[in-house]
């Protein structure tokens, strides 16, 4: 096993000091002189037409520096989707038509926040407006209100994903299950709220907008686009921020807004999202009606399964095409399917656009796929360890004709979680335990972005003093990813971790990246940052081997700033004075290392998935239907660990968010207004809440992998969902189908239960 | 009509002219240039607006400035004593207590407040006093843990 | 964002009512402001003065009197409330209310005469007061009333308050012997605002277990908190059994008119009662002193719920 100096111990974050004393600055702490306030006027109905915009009061209110409507932007329209054209179909400030409450129609940049509170009350926007639609499966009826002229039946994208045969399969089948499921909204909820900064010169005609973003990269590439500039002029600084969770992936009103406004007052320009506007006018996870039905041996091994999911699209394709395709995906996750098929619809509401969040399509999937089995192992009398374990993907698995699978520590995972299980004994009553496993990917490889640069590209630069500064694009965004990829440098290279200085976030002077997003920071960029610190660590290397004049037959080695022999670990130099001649030897000039990663010959879906299977220990209230999360027990595999206590962080913070999604959360709607748009009504958990975790890795080596690291970030909140619905159900007995498991819906099928119980057959 | 505030923030004094709708927290943040001390939720149920004011946690997002007249208040940027951190913010830092951060000086100065009334409180009691901090990264055990472990080193101070 | 206004702080009470009496309609106090400054930063109150009385000390006060009435200030905050050990050891009720109120921040800041007086449906600290027959004690320049809390509020965030009044003291009466009190609410998640809740105090018979008085108050299912009468009756002169309490609780759900909301359905909340009302009303009966106490609370049906059960 090899020795590591700096990966697999517990690293506190790189930005601690600045986080820990308020010095940390978001986006939302940032001014500048001369700096105006923008705000952004949003529609009020969920589907109306534009008749007329009248901006001529607000522009004559004293204090008001500009307004701009369609008039300035035109009639572009916007998205990631440069691959697809069609489907950037989200108007920048709308020209002919609302969509939802909460469409950007209009902004303001005044002198203060209360004056351009006050403009936006006298912009006057006639509205006719239109009949709307809320629910995908009204959505799709002949007849319904049609959202785009172009797109018929509000049906915005389709997915079909189909291996083996799977009605053949059904055939086979001596046990088969269909069930529905019906999945909510949830919030992203970052602290930090949507902000931007945008700052223009007009002699350069440059653009520099400090923006809360996950996506740095895409933010620049859309505004320009938006805007008319080139891709740099556009500079996107991302400064510390305060979390995403998918729902900062892309380009938002903020931002272009705060662009346009800044140029055309020529004064630095910031708006930042109200939480109301961060409810109702960002993001969100996907609601989607789910049908599945599972077919199975008798022994338990499953010989089909066929999924067709309608998803709550909201008003434009967003992210929810992805979506779309990967819930379909993961619902063949983690198990060995000979047969699947998939078809799924991404359906046009008039509600915000619904888009990736953490768990991306996999929590959906995964709480009805795991209730699913759950069900099925009950209709089967088999136990629902054994039936996961008869099933589960296995190292060198291939998805026919999809994937596949390097690692996998799942099969370790469910002995670990049986064991688990046979300790905790019998349980009181009114607890249950419920499973699910999962699979997730690390990273995404579907290109639809159009990048021509490297996925994750890194540079490393070794200055005199033996201080390595790397720059890297990758988002750090709360999950640690600086902290992360100055341990890769640090590891690779041989130097300690105050050795390093990190540059990220800021597009002028790091090598691009595509974001975080699908869980790819640390196996690509970390991929990237390897190859790059490895590259000058050759440039040192060349160095060190002329200076010893050791035997050609010696490979050489760098840690604990030291470069030696590998097998004669004793001769060796100080790092220091080998970057000092290194440095003399290229007559002054920096060493410098460059690295990239995109990955190949790893098919079209992600090069590494990561595997886990999570328990969940719930206490049920007969007579309220309280569900008290009692613990979390969970044993994953990430493969290489890199920092053990990120990695902790990763999976309790994912459980309180898909705890929170089982059992709390839920964007609720009344016609298409959100009806709980702040933290009064929204419910997050608590200290109080949050049950204890228990955690044990059972990690594999990917051989894609940086030190055969995979992700960490999302998988983990795919479980907990299913898990839990499963536990209540091993408590009480009732099956819930349409989280979040509110007490009310518990008590009233413990009600229906009962009654059905009593009633004479 | 602007009215005069005469506050301590940190140990120093401060005299201002505010408008009597503005909140401490746009005071501290706007005023005073201190921006450890955010605003998540302007509702009163996030907690990222935590300071300390005359001894006791409160939530500057809900309380106008012209309240906190002659008072004292400490925040976030009052905890350090030049470089060397308060033992709570050292704890943050060694157990991963934080994420994104956006709430630690919250957090922080809400422990601090626990911690100064409790000097050794059990997990339950933590959990309960610092109930109305949200944080959406972490999960908050590994908080609970960072808040223990400050009670002993500020234990181990004293002796 | 908040509409400007003229601001005072009178440093005693007279002062402070001096000037809501010069200011009629148009002026509105504050104390914490936790509820007010919400309204007024959503421009859903807009007074032009504002007379803050925070700082007024003289009504911040907790005094238990030589009889056992307990007199609390109008100002003094939910915090001092749960940690006075008095109320602690002699009205427990209040302080195990108090410790459930929203965060220790809020509790800091706020005080029970703002709760009060916002009237907000699923406030606490009503039906506590309301079941322990308390009184609050209001003055003007036009002299001073006494009110029962359970006439205070009259709709939801209305109360019996004129414009130059101030409530300056919660008035809680010595609780009988053999009185045991208890509320519970019910939440979603823990120290979360109430979908239901309930306060109840029994006073048992000084030779018997017979229920001598018995006052059941319902939170968050109406439009203020509100007695439940019917069930009381169903209790008093009695010996309280379990079916006695089951009773009580069904018919307290029939009294209760709760709103169906995004946060419950009005069929639920009657539910929450029928619950909440036999639970809090076994442990208010355990600490009147009624030491034998024969219904069961855990019945079992001999199930244990395992993972795996076929």
């Amino acid at each position: 096993m090899k020795h590591y100096h700096v990966i697999e111990k517990d690293t506190p974050n790189v930005d601690g000091f600045a986080k820990v004393t308020g010095q940390a600055v978001y986006t939302f702490d940032m001014t500048m002189p001369g700096m105006l306030y923008g705000k952004i006027l949003r529609s009020p109905h969920p589907h109306a037409r534009i008749i007329s915009i009248d901006t001529s009061k607000a522009e004559s209110l004293p204090g008001v520096k500009a307004v701009i409507t369609a008039k300035e932007t035109g009639e572009r329209r916007q998205g990631a989707w440069r691959r697809y054209q069609e489907l950037c179909d989200e108007p920048v400030l709308c020209l002919e038509k609302v969509r939802y409450i909460g469409d950007p129609v209009a902004a303001v940049a005044a002198i203060d926040e209360d004056i351009a509170m006050e403009a936006l009350d006298l912009i006057e926007v006639e509205y006719e407006p239109l009949p709307a639609v809320f629910d995908p499966l009204e959505s799709i009826q002949e007849g319904a209100p049609q959202l785009h002229d172009e797109v018929e039946n509000n049906i915005n994208v389709t997915r079909h994903i189909e291996w083996g045969d799977a009605d053949k399969g059904f055939e086979e089948a001596d046990f088969i299950r269909e069930d529905e499921f019906i999945l909510p909204a949830q919030s992203h909820v970052p602290l930090e709220t949507h902000g931007s900064l945008a700052s223009f010169d007009g002699g350069t005609n440059r653009l520099t907008l400090w923006t809360s973003t996950q996506t740095p990269y895409y933010v620049q590439c859309l505004l320009a686009e938006a805007m008319d500039l080139r891709e740099n002029e556009v500079t996107v600084i991302k400064p510390h921020c305060g979390s995403g969770f998918g729902g900062k992936n892309e380009l938002f009103a903020d931002q272009f807004c705060a662009g346009y406004l800044a140029r055309k007052t020529g004064r630095p320009v910031k708006i930042v999202y109200t939480r109301e506007e961060e409810f109702t006018c960002a993001r969100r996870r996907t609601p989607i009606h789910y049908y599945l039905k599972i077919g199975a041996k008798r022994d338990g091994t499953f010989v089909a399964k066929e999924a067709r999911a309608f998803s709550d699209g909201g008003a434009y394709t967003s992210m929810g095409a992805t979506l779309l395709y990967l819930t379909g995906w993961f619902s063949a996750f983690p198990y060995c399917y000979p047969n699947y098929r998939y078809d799924g619809y991404k359906v046009f509401t008039n509600k915000s656009p619904s888009s990736s969040m953490r768990g991306y399509g996999g929590i959906q999937a995964n709480f009805c796929g795991e209730s699913q089995i759950e069900m099925l192992a009950a209709d089967m009398g088999l136990d629902p360890v054994e039936i996961r374990k008869k099933n589960a993907m296995y190292p060198n698995y291939e998805v026919p004709g999809q994937a596949t699978i390097a690692s996998c520590g799942l099969p370790e995972g469910l002995e670990k979680i049986g064991e688990y299980i046979k300790e905790r004994g019998e349980l009181p009553e009114d607890h249950g335990i419920g499973l699910a496993c999962y699979g997730f990917n690390s990273g995404g490889i579907f290109n639809w972005f159009n990048t021509p640069y490297a996925f994750s590209g890194a540079e490393v630069r070794i200055n005199i003093d033996g201080m390595v500064d790397v720059y890297s694009l990758a988002a750090d965004i709360g999950q640690g990813a600086d902290t992360t990829m100055c341990m890769i440098a640090a590891e690779e290279l041989g130097v300690h971790l105050d050795d390093i200085r990190m540059h990220s976030g800021d597009t002028s002077i790091c090598p691009s990246d595509l974001g975080a997003w699908a869980s790819r920071e640390t196996l690509m960029m970390g991929n990237a940052v390897k190859m790059a610190a490895a590259d000058a660590k050759r440039q040192l290397f060349e160095v060190a081997a002329s200076k010893m004049s050791a035997n050609i037959v010696y490979d050489l080695e760098a840690g604990d700033r030291r470069i030696y022999l590998r097998d004669r670990p004793e001769r060796g130099l100080s790092y220091y004075d080998v970057v000092k001649d290194a440095i003399r030897a290229k007559e002054g000039s920096l060493i410098v290392g460059r690295g990239h990663y995109t990955p190949h010959g790893k098919g079209m879906i992600s090069p590494a998935f990561s595997f886990g299977v999570q328990a969940i220990e719930v206490k049920v209230d007969r007579e309220t239907g309280y569900v008290k999360i009692m613990n979390a027990f969970t044993a994953h595999d990430c493969g290489q660990v890199i920092n053990p206590m990120a990695v902790r962080g990763q999976v309790e913070g994912s459980i309180m968010m898909a705890a929170g999604y089982a059992y709390s959360e839920e964007m609720l709607y009344s016609e298409g207004e959100v009806l709980n748009p702040n933290l009064v009504d929204y419910s997050l958990i608590g200290f109080r809440d949050m049950p204890s975790a228990v955690t044990v890795d059972c990690p594999t080596h990917e051989p894609e992998g940086p030190f055969g690291a995979k992700e960490v970030g999302e998988g983990i909140t795919c479980p907990t969902a299913g898990a839990l619905a499963n536990a209540v159900y091993h408590a009480v007995g009732v099956r819930i189908t349409d989280p979040p498991l509110t007490p009310e819906k518990i008590l009233m099928a413990l009600k229906k239960k009962e009654t059905q119980e009593k009633s004479p057959k | 009509m602007k009215r005069e505030l005469k506050i301590t923030v940190n140990g120093d004094l401060y005299e201002l002219y505010v408008d009597p709708g503005m909140l401490l927290v746009e005071v501290l943040r706007d005023r005073l240039g201190l921006t450890g001390t955010k605003r998540g939720c302007n509702s009163m149920s996030c907690g990222v607006c935590t300071v300390i004011l005359d001894g006791k946690a409160v939530k500057s997002c809900t309380i106008l400035a012209l309240q906190a007249n002659g008072k004292n208040v400490t925040t976030i940027e009052g905890m350090a004593n030049g470089s060397k951190l308060h033992p709570i913010q050292q704890s943050f830092i060694d157990h991963w207590a934080f994420q994104c951060g956006f709430c630690t000086s919250g957090q922080i100065m809400a422990a601090k407040a626990l911690l100064d009334e409790n000097p050794n409180p059990t997990r339950e009691e933590i959990k309960h006093t610092m109930n109305g901090h949200l944080c959406r990264c972490t999960g908050y055990n590994m908080i609970i843990e960072a808040i223990l472990d400050a009670a002993n080193r500020l234990q181990e101070e004293v002796k | 964002m908040i509409k400007d206004f003229e601001y005072s702080a009178p440093g005693t009470l007279d002062e402070a009512l001096s000037l809501i009496s010069q200011y009629g309609e148009d002026g509105k106090i504050i104390a914490g402001g936790q509820s007010l400054l919400l309204l007024m930063r959503r421009k859903l109150v807009a007074p032009r003065y504002l007379v803050d009385i925070k700082g007024i000390s003289s009504l911040d006060y907790i005094n238990i009197s030589e009889n056992g009435d307990l007199n609390i200030g109008a100002l003094t905050t939910h915090r001092a409330i749960e940690t006075s050990r008095e109320i602690q050891q002699k009205f427990r009720i209040l302080s195990e209310m108090e410790e459930n109120i929203a965060a220790v921040e809020n509790r800091n800041w706020g005080s029970i005469g703002g709760n009060l007086c916002h009237a907000d449906p699923v406030g606490d600290p009503s039906p506590v007061l309301v079941a322990l027959n308390a009184r609050l004690e209001i003055v003007s320049v036009r002299g001073e009333r006494t009110v029962a809390v359970e006439d205070f509020a009259r709709d939801r965030f209305y109360v019996n308050l004129a414009h130059d009044e101030i409530l300056t003291e919660i008035q809680v009466p010595c609780p009988a012997p053999r009185t045991g009190s208890k509320y519970t609410k019910f939440s979603i998640l823990e120290g979360s605002f109430a979908l239901a809740s309930v306060a109840m105090s029994v006073t048992l018979n000084a030779k018997s277990d017979i229920c001598d008085d018995v006052r059941i108050a319902l939170g968050a299912v109406n439009s203020t908190a509100m007695r439940a009468r019917e069930a009381e009756e169903v209790l008093i002169g009695k010996e309280i059994t379990d079916e006695l309490l089951e009773k009580a609780g069904e018919v307290a759900s029939g009294e209760a008119d709760p709103i169906g909301d995004m946060r419950a359905s009005a069929a639920y909340r009657k539910e929450l009662v029928k619950v909440l009302v036999k639970r809090v009303g076994k442990e208010a009966l355990l600490r009147a002193g009624k030491d034998s106490w024969e219904g069961s609370s855990a019945k079992s049906d001999g199930k244990v719920a395992l993972l795996g059960r076929r």
